[in-house]
């Protein structure tokens, strides 16, 4: 029997195929016992590695013309729409005004990211330990709300912080207040408004951390002494440590080129960085200054994707539930 | 002493727990509150948004049923929204297979670059892909848009597809593959099968994405094929109309039984697999 022997080669090898696929067999071969060539005489030397790796292509030639594409239109633009130079950072530098935007954007992503945590984590602990319909409940709701327009969603807190809106109401009817709060446009409705939108992003990378903690490690703390809040402090905090730092890489990143919100409930005292960029290209038609925007935006922004991914590595993947 | 601590300890924190677990609840409450603002406002009787309701009525549905600029702006979503949801599903789904199971080398890169359009400000992408429109003359136009959307939702594809490919070691294709399947047969027969609930996931969820996508709908369409959140949009900045809150409405019924669907083929692969095992 010639196909007795060796269950790794395939029999029906011809030499035109080992000048086909030895090269790379050679190469790759050795680690991987994935790499079993077909018996089959009809499909000679097919291998599943060698047949996926064509579907490579399409995709990524797709995201190279219509995503890298774009990004690198938009960094080249920055430097020579109107003039060529550095003309646009010069003037987001020193005019002050696109500066402050800037400083803004940064200062209420900040907040926003921490309020999320602060909200976040008391209801990730719960839905961490929630079991049965309860946590069915809880995460159909934090999931609906994740998955509702955003622009609706804006449009529903626009009605609700109004001034004959629902707070409004609720503040006078109460006497809290004597007369209605103008809260549009303002920092506040911008605040709760993102807030109530980055919640869930927060939420799911630290409820899927919470969950892959060992509570034999709490049981030990307890056994050793410890009472419930400081085996609390000492031992689960830390471990949600790559929960937070994922959760809150996400919403920061997310909140900086926040718009919708922003632009129905911030008005022109509040810009972020997305509403003026937008300004700029839609209305003002500076395609330049667009792009130098644009561009100090995707820096920070890759800069925060390239340590998210780090502590995503760690926390156990939170981005599955991204949007 | 040991006693008494005994007694009061457990009581002390048991009363925290039930706090924190109120607390939840009213977090979760302030996170589904504003969707259900809108709902009671769609059928107001009044022209202005006042909360609660003074009278009740369903004329603005009736407005937005008649409105030929609702009616087209839904069309336009729809006829944007399936192809989206379709191109991102087939190459999503090319790349999550060539990445998970082609032993590419520089896995995690390419893998990096197929969820980053996820995390990339969707304002960046718009001004970028402005003039490549401009340039493909697409701008305006259904395709241009449907390209922009499926940039956003072939990630959420490339996602689900990896989970579920990740539940399976890929030993079942190489024993199609020793009983002599070719490499399109054992994919239709074995690995395709596997994958489905995924992929259709990812592909509600791309669906889904760009139903709701505002910032390259707003650079990208035109008059003839503006989006229901375009429309929103502008007719928000203009006037507040109940209008805005029964189509507000009607989007976010679409939205929940999207969400059922995905929680159903959810439960339903996780199902198979329990079968399988057990």
């Amino acid at each position: 029997m010639t196909n007795g022997c060796c269950p790794d080669r395939a029999p029906s090898l011809t030499r035109g195929d080992l000048s086909r696929h030895g090269l790379r067999t050679r190469r790759r071969a050795a680690p991987q016992s994935k790499y079993i060539l077909s018996t089959n005489e009809l499909h000679p030397g097919w291998s599943i590695e060698n047949f996926y790796r064509k579907f490579l292509w399409l995709p990524t030639a797709f995201i190279g013309v219509f995503f890298v594409g774009p990004i690198i239109a938009v960094t080249i633009r920055s430097f020579f729409d109107p003039a060529p130079g550095f003309g646009n950072y010069a003037e987001v530098l020193f005019s002050g005004i696109y500066l402050q935007v800037i400083w803004n954007t940064l200062g209420t992503a900040l907040i926003v990211t921490f309020l999320c945590l602060l909200i976040a984590y008391p209801l990730a602990y719960v839905m961490a330990k929630a079991k049965g319909s309860m946590l069915a409940v809880m995460t159909s709701i934090v999931v609906v709300s994740l998955w509702t327009s955003v622009v609706i969603r804006s449009y529903a807190w626009m009605v609700i912080f109004q001034r004959r809106g629902v707070l409004n109401n609720l503040l006078t009817s109460t006497g809290l207040t004597d007369g209605a709060i103008n809260f549009l446009p303002g920092a506040i409705a911008v605040n709760v408004g993102m807030v109530h939108i980055m919640l869930p992003f927060m939420v799911l990378p630290i409820l899927s951390n919470m969950r892959s903690i060992d509570t034999s490690l709490l049981t030990a703390a307890s056994v050793m002494g410890a009472n419930p809040w400081l085996s609390f402090y000492k031992v689960f905090l830390p471990l949600s440590f790559p929960g937070i730092s994922a959760g809150s890489a996400l919403v920061f990143m997310m909140s900086l080129g926040f718009f919708v919100t922003p632009a129905l409930l911030g008005g022109p005292r509040h810009l972020m960085v997305a509403v003026l960029i937008e300004q700029q290209a839609n209305r003002m038609l500076n395609w330049g200054m667009a792009s130098a925007l644009a561009t100090v935006l995707l820096l920070i922004t890759v800069v925060l994707y390239l340590l998210y991914l780090r502590v995503v590595r760690y926390a156990g993947g939170g981005a599955q539930y991204g949007r | 002493m040991d006693a008494d601590t005994a007694t009061w300890l457990p009581i002390r924190y048991r009363a925290s727990n039930k706090l924190l677990v109120l607390l939840a609840w009213l977090i979760l409450l302030f996170l589904i509150t504003p969707q259900f603002v809108i709902v009671p406002l769609s059928f107001s009787s009044e022209a202005y948004l006042s909360f609660p309701p003074a009278g009740w009525s369903t004329k603005w549905y009736g407005s937005f049923a008649n409105s030929p600029d609702w009616g087209r702006a839904a069309i336009n979503s729809l006829a944007i929204g399936l192809p989206t949801a379709l191109l991102s599903m087939i190459l999503g789904t090319m790349a999550s297979l060539a990445v998970s199971r082609g032993g590419i080398t520089r896995q995690s890169l390419v893998a990096a670059l197929m969820v980053a359009p996820m995390m990339l400000p969707h304002i960046i992408l718009a001004i970028g892909l402005y003039p490549i429109m401009l340039w493909f003359k697409l701008l305006t136009s259904y395709a241009g848009v449907i390209i922009a959307h499926t940039v956003v939702g072939i990630p959420l594809v490339f996602i689900t597809v990896n989970s579920a490919l990740s539940r399976h070691s890929g030993s079942l294709e190489l024993a199609a593959m020793t009983l002599g399947a070719g490499p399109w047969q054992s994919f239709w027969k074995v690995t395709f099968p596997l994958i489905r609930p995924g992929i259709l996931i990812g592909g509600i969820l791309a669906f889904a994405s760009s139903f709701d996508e505002l910032m390259l709908a707003l650079f990208l369409t035109g008059v003839g094929t503006q989006t229901l959140p375009r429309l929103i949009w502008l007719q928000m900045n203009d006037y507040l109309t109940p209008t805005i809150a029964a189509a507000a409405s009607l989007i976010f019924l679409v939205t929940l039984g999207l969400l059922v669907a995905v929680s159903i083929l959810q439960t339903r692969s996780g199902a198979e697999k329990a079968n399988a095992h057990g």
